[in-house]
């Protein structure tokens, strides 16, 4: 616990640009140094959507750039707290802390990271994709959504083992910096895999060979179902799975436990903080997603 | 005047450096705040560290938190890993040097409770809050506290079992919440803590199921700030009657709020869901407070404890 001391930040971020994409969809980029400097992928922020409401709202962080001292961030109106968060206007400033949690263990040079995000869960893909190529890392990148993707996108130019060639699309920072990436939708979007992308993420898996395949390492961020769809992939081709997880959350440093999951750590059930201990758990610890 | 007026108070015969106390589950076990950078221990007069029972307690299934107007429900269900654990891994590790730490105790029977306090006898803990109104576990907790004579027993079980000062948290959903602290003195409680969070719950109208998991949940928040002031109000008198402080807390976040509960009689502050607004509250708090005492001419934050100006005698 001691080495946790002073690694949470309480900056007033000044929002620098706030786009609306469909589907309720923002990109909020914001100025907080300190946050910039430290996060790393899987981590998240803690804002305070406004003075009035008592909880802040974790929002995951798909980028930062810490010599700009900037943090990009993505997230759905869903809820009252996020539509006031994206009534927030370029020049004003939020509390935020942050950046909070454990990130992905993406130390392994060995390994094969595939990423695999699902609306909202997409940003830490992107930011563990972008931490791996700056490190030489290796890594696919799929993403799945129901609604037009909130990013730039454009065709590949590299193919990619069991996927449809119709699922030609992908991200196009990803794409410019050589990370292979493709995308999932059931909304008929053009370019896009139709189906749900832990499929797509499968497709490409049974494609490789059996020494490839066992570098593997998958990570997730999205919804539950999608979760579960990937922990089954996990365990039908035996690859190590870490999962992303929320939880209604109030104070997001460890203090109250109200964001707990249920873990089994040596046949003893837990409950187990979000904020602090997750919010990424490998999967075989989580008796939701066994 | 000096500009810095004199902040710290008495409390059941303990000096508290400020009298802000952070209050039992909204803190963990007294580290957890101090991943924050700039967080400082010594702007705090006690932590109250989560709640605690003889047997570690997994606590309840999630969803046990939920924002409402104002405020927020919470349903913990009291997960600890028990009194023995937290005497002989937690507290050897805490900074007895920069703050004071209280147990909070909790029990299913007045054994169970003086089980606790015994085992928090042998402990660097200067306090014992005794939790007879938790509202989120089945058995137990706000039981005891809705209840004065079962209130009182708890208290009477765990006196003889500790020397020290033993807090008894007041529940704001009992009838008459005079006549509880009038017999938790009796039984020999030092302090009063005024309120515990009032029960409550909210529905999610598309699945119309329960929001929390336990059904009910605790409620907090700026929400509760009116009631809170109100049973201190009501509190007050008994407490002064045989020299008893009182905690208060209820919502508060800022200067203003923790002026009020002083002016009503809180001899010290409790400061809980406002940690979830701004962890940084509290040097925030204390500057405004003296700032306060300054335009006031009052040389203490004791000296505006109990100073409500009413018409009626």
């Amino acid at each position: 616990m001691a080495n946790h001391q002073g690694t949470i930040f309480e900056e007033q971020a000044e929002v620098l640009a706030h786009i609306t994409h469909p589907g309720d969809q923002f990109v909020m980029r914001v100025k907080a140094p300190k946050t910039a400097a430290k996060a790393k992928p899987g981590q998240f922020v803690h804002l305070r959507v406004s003075d009035e409401r008592a909880l802040r709202r974790p929002i995951s962080i798909m980028l930062t750039d810490p010599e700009r001292g900037t943090v990009d961030l993505l997230y759905k109106a869903i809820g009252e707290g996020t539509r006031l968060l994206s009534e927030r206007k370029v020049g004003d400033t939020i509390p935020m802390l942050g950046p909070i949690g454990e990130p992905f263990d993406l130390s392994d040079t060995s390994k094969r990271y595939i990423l695999i995000g699902g609306g909202v869960g997409i940003p830490p893909m992107i930011f563990a994709a972008d931490h791996l190529y700056g490190r030489g890392g290796d890594c696919v990148v799929f993403a799945g959504s129901e609604v037009e993707f909130p990013f730039a996108l454009k065709p590949s130019a590299t193919l990619l083992p069991g996927v449809n060639g119709n699922a030609i699309l992908a991200i196009r920072s990803l794409e410019e910096r050589e990370v292979p990436s493709r995308l999932a939708s059931n909304a008929g979007l053009y370019g896009c895999y139709e189906g749900h992308v832990p499929n797509l993420a499968r497709d490409y898996l049974a494609a490789l060979s059996d020494e490839e395949r066992k570098r593997c390492v998958l990570l997730s961020c999205g919804p539950h179902p999608m979760l579960h769809a990937v922990a089954r992939v996990g365990r039908e081709f035996d690859l190590p799975t870490f999962l992303s997880l929320e939880e209604h959350m109030a104070c997001g440093i460890g203090g109250c436990a109200g964001c707990v999951v249920k873990t089994v750590e040596n046949g003893e059930e837990k409950y187990r903080r979000v904020c602090v201990d997750g919010p990424v758990f490998p999967a075989e610890l989580l008796p939701e997603f066994a | 005047m000096s500009n810095s007026p004199d902040l710290s108070v008495s409390f059941a015969g303990l000096t508290l450096q400020t009298p802000l106390v952070l209050l039992s589950g909204c803190v963990g076990f007294g580290e957890e705040y101090t991943r924050v950078e700039g967080w400082d221990n010594r702007n705090i007069g006690a932590v109250i560290l989560k709640g605690t029972t003889l047997e570690p307690r997994m606590g309840n299934a999630p969803h046990r938190v939920y924002e409402t107007p104002s405020g927020m429900l919470n349903a913990i269900g009291l997960q600890n890993p028990g009194a023995r654990y937290v005497v002989e891994n937690i507290l050897p590790n805490l900074p007895h040097e920069q703050t004071q730490f209280w147990a909070n105790a909790n029990g299913t029977s007045p054994e169970e409770y003086a089980e606790v306090a015994r085992i928090f006898e042998d402990s660097p803990v200067t306090a014992i809050e005794i939790n007879i109104s938790c509202p989120n576990v089945k058995e137990g907790g706000v039981h005891f506290g809705n209840d004065p004579r079962m209130a009182a027993r708890v208290v009477e079980a765990m006196r003889p079992h500790t020397s020290k000062p033993l807090i008894t948290k007041l529940s704001p959903n009992s009838a008459d919440i005079a006549e509880t602290a009038r017999l938790v003195i009796e039984a020999g409680s030092d302090g009063l803590s005024v309120i515990n969070t009032l029960v409550g719950m909210a529905v999610d109208i598309e699945s119309r199921k329960p929001v929390i998991n336990n059904i009910s949940g605790g409620l907090s928040g700026p929400c509760i700030k009116p009631v809170a002031l109100w049973k201190i109000h009501q509190t007050r008198a008994v407490a002064a009657k045989h020299n008893i402080p009182i905690l208060g807390q209820g919502g508060i976040t800022n200067a203003k709020d923790a002026v009020e509960f002083a002016v009503v009689g809180a001899d010290a502050i409790g400061i809980g869901t406002g940690l979830f607004y701004d962890p940084l509250m509290c040097g925030k708090l204390l500057d405004g407070l003296s700032d306060y005492l300054n335009r006031h001419n009052l040389g203490s934050y004791t000296e505006l404890v109990g100073s409500l100006v009413t018409n009626k005698a």
